[in-house]
Formats: structure tokens, C-alpha cells, sequence
């Protein structure tokens, strides 16, 4: 397995987004807002992340919204159908979803989201 | 113009709320969202609904400015005390052309007639998963997560769209 992740973080004035490989697990770190500046950049991120785990082979993905203060629905829907295509993989892996639980508005959209792939999602709350 | 009245309390008054009609760009969205969760959680001292509240209040504004002729939208937000608790209301109105409000009316009317709103987001999900067009998801994202009813009136030019949580459901 590669070790390189070919993925550039996202940084907006409020809102990043940082890939990383840890062992054989793929990582997603997003802080701040994620509103309208970060639709075009996480959407696009969301397409290019989907290949590269599959590039790399890794079976675990793990997605932080710990520092995630909000996500618009048009981000939401990036996520959407980035999990579609996970699930439509030939090479299945799975996403667990780190949540925050004073951020309220995650465990509702967690929720919905993890509803869309049963198989595929955990969820994680600290 | 803003307008705020959030005497709500024992002194008497049964209706607290603000209204602004102003301009906003899109990056000011999530500075009105912010307010409003505070606003709320400041004045019905409940964490859950406030965070709905300002959800919904995000993704009507969003698509208030989207969607609006001339740039301008107004908000308002009120809070109802009746019997059974706190009866919440977010309406938004902007000019907009005829065929995004027909299309408007007509998301919302598939929406409320099936009657399940977190089935229709799953169903909905699933329909924008496979579309590369942004978006979508906000309305049917207030209605389930949010919890609140919508519904909207055409009237000429102008849309009002109004995501509302009946005491019952807010207390």
C-alpha cells in the first residue's frame, strides 16, 4: 500500500479539510464552517478522496467532525454522494464518523447520513 | 430595517421576535445563523432546539439569497408562547422568478404530501447522490432534522417560505 496520500488540504478563512494516511486507515480532519465558501472545494475533495482510497486500498476511513462547528446541505449532499459511491465500489470500505455532541446539529445529520448506508457508517461521539 | 422584540418572559408579553430585511451575500448567512442559535438559546434556555432553529434558519436564508431577483430578503423569526410551550416560526420572503417559485411550491407540496419527512430526505438522498447539480437536500434537511413543518405562499413575484415547530413539538 502507498503510503502518500495525493490529497491537498482545504483551507477557506473559516473551514479546513486535512487528509492524511495513518497506518492503513484513511483520515479526514474538516474544522470550522462549512458553508457556501467550501462547497466547490469539499465536493471536489469528496470525488478525489473516493479515488484515492481506493488507490491505496485502505478498508477503514475515518471522517473528524469533532471541530466542525457546521455544514451547510449543500456540503452535506457532497457527503452524500461520496458515500453513494463508497457504496457502489467494487472495493468496499467502511467510514466512521467522529462526532462532537456539543455540536447538536451533528448527531441529527449523522443520523440521517448513516440511515443512507447502514452497512457502510459508524458513528463515533465524544 | 431590523426590528427586534424579544420580551418574552413574565412580563406580560406572549410574542418575541426580530425581523431584518436587508441584503445579505451569501457569507453572511452563517453570522445571522449564528445569532439566531444564540438568540434562541438565550431565550428559551433549550440547547437542542435553538441548534434546529439555526439550521433551519441557514438553509432558508441560503436559498432565499440563491434564488432572489434582486438580492434583497427578509427574515423573520418569532417566538410564541402558548399553553403548551413555545411555538417557533422562520419566514422568509424575496422576489423570485415564477418558474423557482412554482418549482419551489411544487418540492414542498411532494414533501408534505407523503407525510414523512425523514423518509422523503432518505428518499431524496438517494435521488441527489447520483446528480452532479449542487444542493437540493435543504428544505426536506429542515423538515427532518429540524423538525419543522414547511410550507410556502406565491404571491405574484414574491415567495414566502415558512418552517414552523407547533408548541407540541418544540416544548
Amino acid at each position: 500500500m502507498s503510503q502518500t496520500v495525493q490529497l491537498a488540504t482545504i483551507t477557506t478563512p473559516e473551514f479546513t479539510a486535512t487528509p492524511r494516511l495513518d497506518a492503513e486507515v484513511f483520515k479526514l480532519e474538516l474544522t470550522g464552517n462549512a458553508d457556501v465558501a467550501a462547497i466547490a472545494p469539499l465536493t471536489e475533495m469528496l470525488v478525489d478522496l473516493h479515488g484515492e482510497i481506493t488507490r491505496v486500498g485502505a478498508r477503514q476511513v475515518v471522517v473528524d467532525f469533532t471541530q466542525l462547528e457546521f455544514m451547510n446541505s449543500s456540503c452535506f449532499k457532497s457527503f452524500v454522494t461520496w458515500i453513494s459511491a463508497a457504496l457502489d465500489s467494487p472495493s468496499p470500505y467502511k467510514v466512521t464518523f467522529r462526532s462532537n455532541q456539543t455540536m447538536l446539529w451533528q448527531r441529527r445529520s449523522l443520523h440521517a447520513l448513516s440511515a443512507f448506508a447502514t452497512d457502510l457508517i459508524a458513528i463515533e461521539t465524544t | 430595517m431590523i426590528g427586534i422584540d424579544a420580551k418574552l418572559g413574565d412580563n406580560g408579553h406572549d410574542l418575541a421576535f426580530f425581523e431584518m430585511s436587508f441584503c445579505p451575500s451569501l457569507e453572511l448567512v452563517s453570522l445571522v445563523r449564528r445569532f439566531v442559535g444564540t438568540f434562541y438559546l438565550r431565550v428559551l434556555d433549550d440547547a437542542d432546539l435553538a441548534s434546529r432553529v439555526a439550521l433551519a434558519t441557514h438553509e432558508l436564508l441560503e436559498n432565499a439569497v440563491k434564488y432572489s431577483l434582486d438580492g434583497e430578503t427578509n427574515i423573520r423569526m418569532e417566538i410564541r408562547r402558548v399553553p403548551t410551550g413555545h411555538d417557533i416560526e422562520i419566514r422568509t420572503r424575496n422576489r423570485t422568478s415564477p418558474e423557482r417559485a412554482a418549482r419551489l411550491a411544487g418540492n414542498i407540496d411532494e414533501m408534505n404530501q407523503l407525510g414523512n419527512p425523514f423518509k422523503f430526505y432518505q428518499t431524496l438522498m438517494r435521488r441527489s447522490a447520483k446528480s452532479d447539480a449542487p444542493g437540493g437536500l435543504g428544505l426536506a434537511r429542515i423538515a427532518a432534522e429540524s423538525e419543522m413543518k414547511i410550507s410556502c405562499v406565491v404571491n405574484n413575484d414574491t415567495v414566502e417560505v415558512r418552517a414552523h415547530a407547533p408548541a407540541a413539538e418544540a416544548a
